[in-house]
């Protein structure tokens, strides 16, 4: 849900909540106000008949009497003087039951005690509260439908304001996030806005987004800088031993054993070269803009690998359908796939084994290019573990750095590629690699 | 000839310029740019070898300067950083060649002849070898008035192991000059072996090649009296 329509939504709850609580509590709180007048009226009432007796005196309304009454036609109000025979200083007023004219009703009632000419008198003004009953539904249902149906304006005219008042954070996730890609590229400067949040949002994102990509941009010189601090100590070495080989002092006997280191150093050389490329590749510095023809490109590859095919005598079959053109690649980089994968099946075939390079559309119209060999294969167990850096598999305990199917397996995702290997039977490897 | 070797890693620097001593090469070692450029205006050079990551200045900058004044010199490019963009730059700008690091002396020193063959066209390129008359730049091989033939890796081999006469190679060079550096884990450089046994079988048919050795141990090298 969007967030507009989320707080727009939560408001109009809360209004409505609101509104509701109002509709109900409403008798309530006519009931105080009518109560609260009730009692006014009552002691305004009281304040008039003493005025009147006053004037009048007692006598006028007892006419030798002890009590005098007197009701509105509706029972709706009534007024009664008695006189007592105690001095009252009664004063008060509550809600009481009265009997007039046979009828029983619910008066709010005045009852005040004063004195007249020596006689004490109690009054009593009384009011029925019926009459202040009858006004709550229609109040409420009037109160409901005035209140529901200014909550929806308000809810429209809160759509629009919040509209208005979160433009910034649209903006903000269109601009800075939809769509952008590692590493960002141009990054916009931070916008100012009139809401201090979003430009302090705006700011971060600005801020880690930069962050982000001088870390990107640092681990990008590290490779480089590691490539350099590494290569050169090996440079040196190479080169050292190089020339002491060519010293005429040196025995035979030394002289095989700087071979040896020469050798030894070539190897340590060829391991960070190929952690640098892993290294290299995983930090995406190479362009994906070539397209590559892939019959041109095994072809390559057969050419570099010709020597090796020949010593075991090893035919490689190029078994290719249809010609495929792979866009988006970094031939380089695919050569290196293929060339390590052929290399693999060459150093892990039987003499005067065979090599076919096959392709085909798999399931899900994947592109597939397959390499069988018939080779040694590989342990089922061992299967999960072969793309792993320096993992060698037992059963093929040759030489090499074990880094030759890492580097295949980066190349491979770095390009958005897949691959399958399987050993049936193992009766030699089936290596599958999915194009996009 | 002159080399000026700009490399500011001294125990490198020093290692080429003993190396390249042997061949009779005359060095002059700086290890800056400002020192480089200074050599550049007052001598004459017929090699620049030129590391990119100098402490003051980028290695390309030094070329491009230098190349407007001296374009006949030749220029190698030695770099450890490897950048594929670097590469394309450095041969943008005009450099002759480019060797990453870490390198063998063996390929620089090829590299350079290769470049001096081909700046001057006309290098000895005939070379005696007991009874053969090997021609490196015509790529043939006489045994009296018969040719042999040999494969294109087998004359390879051979033409390295020559360019490197009298010295003895170990397979791993051998197999890193003539098949590259593609990641090729050393697993085995046993093909050499098969290569040189296929040169000798070839050759032997028409006469000795005792002047082709197998350093035990090591690997092979060529014995030429000069």
């Amino acid at each position: 849900m969007k967030l507009q329509t989320k707080i727009t939504l939560l408001i109009t709850l809360s209004k409505g909540a609101v509104v509701l609580l109002f509709v109900f509590l409403l008798p309530l709180l006519v009931d105080r106000i009518a109560f609260d007048y009730t009692n006014y009226y009552l002691r305004q009432q009281k304040q008039k008949v003493l005025r009147t007796i006053d004037k009048n005196g007692l006598d006028l309304y007892f006419q030798g009497d002890s009590t005098y009454g007197s009701y509105t036609m509706l029972l709706e109000e009534y007024v009664s003087l008695e006189i007592t025979d105690t001095v009252s200083t009664l004063d008060t007023i509550l809600t009481s039951r009265r009997i007039i004219e046979s009828d029983t009703l619910n008066y709010r009632v005045l009852m005040y005690g004063f004195t007249v000419a020596d006689q004490p008198v109690l009054l009593e003004i009384g009011k029925t509260s019926a009459s202040i009953e009858q006004y709550n539904r229609p109040l409420q249902k009037l109160a409901f439908y005035v209140l529901g149906s200014l909550m929806i304006v308000t809810m429209l005219l809160d759509l629009l304001v919040i509209k208005r008042v979160i433009r910034p954070l649209n903006n903000i996730i269109r601009h800075r996030l939809i769509n952008r890609k590692f590493p960002f590229g141009k990054i916009n400067p931070p916008q100012i806005y009139s809401t201090s949040d979003f430009t302090y949002l705006d700011a971060s994102l600005v801020t880690l987004m930069q962050q982000v990509y001088e870390a990107f941009e640092k681990e990008r010189e590290f490779a480089g800088n590691a490539s350099h601090e590494l290569m050169t100590p090996i440079s040196i070495m190479q080169s050292k031993l190089e020339n002491l080989m060519l010293d005429e002092s040196v025995s035979d006997e030394q002289l095989g054993k700087l071979a040896e280191m020469l050798q030894s150093v070539t190897r340590l050389k060829k391991i960070v070269q190929a952690l640098m490329l892993i290294a290299r590749v995983e930090n995406e510095q190479f362009e994906r803009n070539d397209s590559v023809n892939i019959s041109e490109l095994l072809e390559e590859v057969r050419s570099e690998l010709e020597h090796r095919l020949e010593e075991k005598e090893i035919q490689l079959l190029l078994q290719l359908e249809v010609d495929w053109q792979i866009s988006k690649v970094n031939r380089d980089l695919l050569f290196q796939l293929f060339f390590n994968l052929i290399n693999n099946a060459i150093k892990y075939n039987r003499f005067r084994g065979n090599i076919t390079v096959s392709n085909f559309i798999g399931e899900n119209g994947r592109r597939r290019i397959r390499i069988a060999d018939t080779g040694v294969g590989i342990p089922e167990e061992e299967l999960p573990y072969l793309f792993e850096r320096f993992r060698k598999s037992r059963a093929r305990s040759q030489d090499g750095n074990g880094l030759g199917l890492s580097i295949v397996r980066t190349i491979a995702n770095y390009h958005g590629f897949e691959l399958k290997i399987s050993s049936p039977n193992r009766e030699g490897t089936i290596i599958d690699v999915l194009i996009r | 000839m002159q080399v000026l070797i700009v490399e500011d890693e001294r125990l490198l620097s020093a290692e080429m310029a003993a190396f390249l001593k042997k061949s009779f090469y005359t060095c002059t070692p700086v290890y800056s740019a400002k020192e480089a450029l200074q050599q550049l205006v007052d001598n004459e050079f017929d090699f620049v070898l030129l590391d990119l990551g100098l402490p003051d200045k980028d290695g390309l900058t030094v070329l491009h300067e230098s190349k407007k004044h001296h374009p006949e010199t030749a220029y190698i490019i030695l770099t450890a950083r490897g950048e594929v963009e670097d590469r394309i730059k450095g041969l943008d700008l005009g450099a002759d060649d480019y060797l990453p690091k870490p390198f063998s002396l063996l390929e620089l020193l090829s590299r350079m002849q290769a470049i001096t063959r081909r700046k001057s066209g006309l290098a000895d390129s005939q070379i005696e070898l007991g009874a053969f008359l090997i021609d490196l730049k015509n790529r043939s091989i006489l045994a009296g008035n018969v040719s042999v033939e040999l494969s294109k890796k087998e004359f390879d081999l051979l033409s390295y192991l020559i360019l490197h006469k009298n010295r003895p190679l170990t397979r791993t060079q051998l197999s890193e000059r003539i098949w590259g550096a593609i990641s090729d884990d050393d697993y085995d450089s046993n093909y050499i072996d098969v290569h040189i046994k296929n040169i000798r079988k070839k050759l032997g048919l028409w006469a000795e090649t005792d002047w082709l050795e197998t350093v035990r141990g090591v690997g092979y090298k060529i014995r030429l009296q000069s």
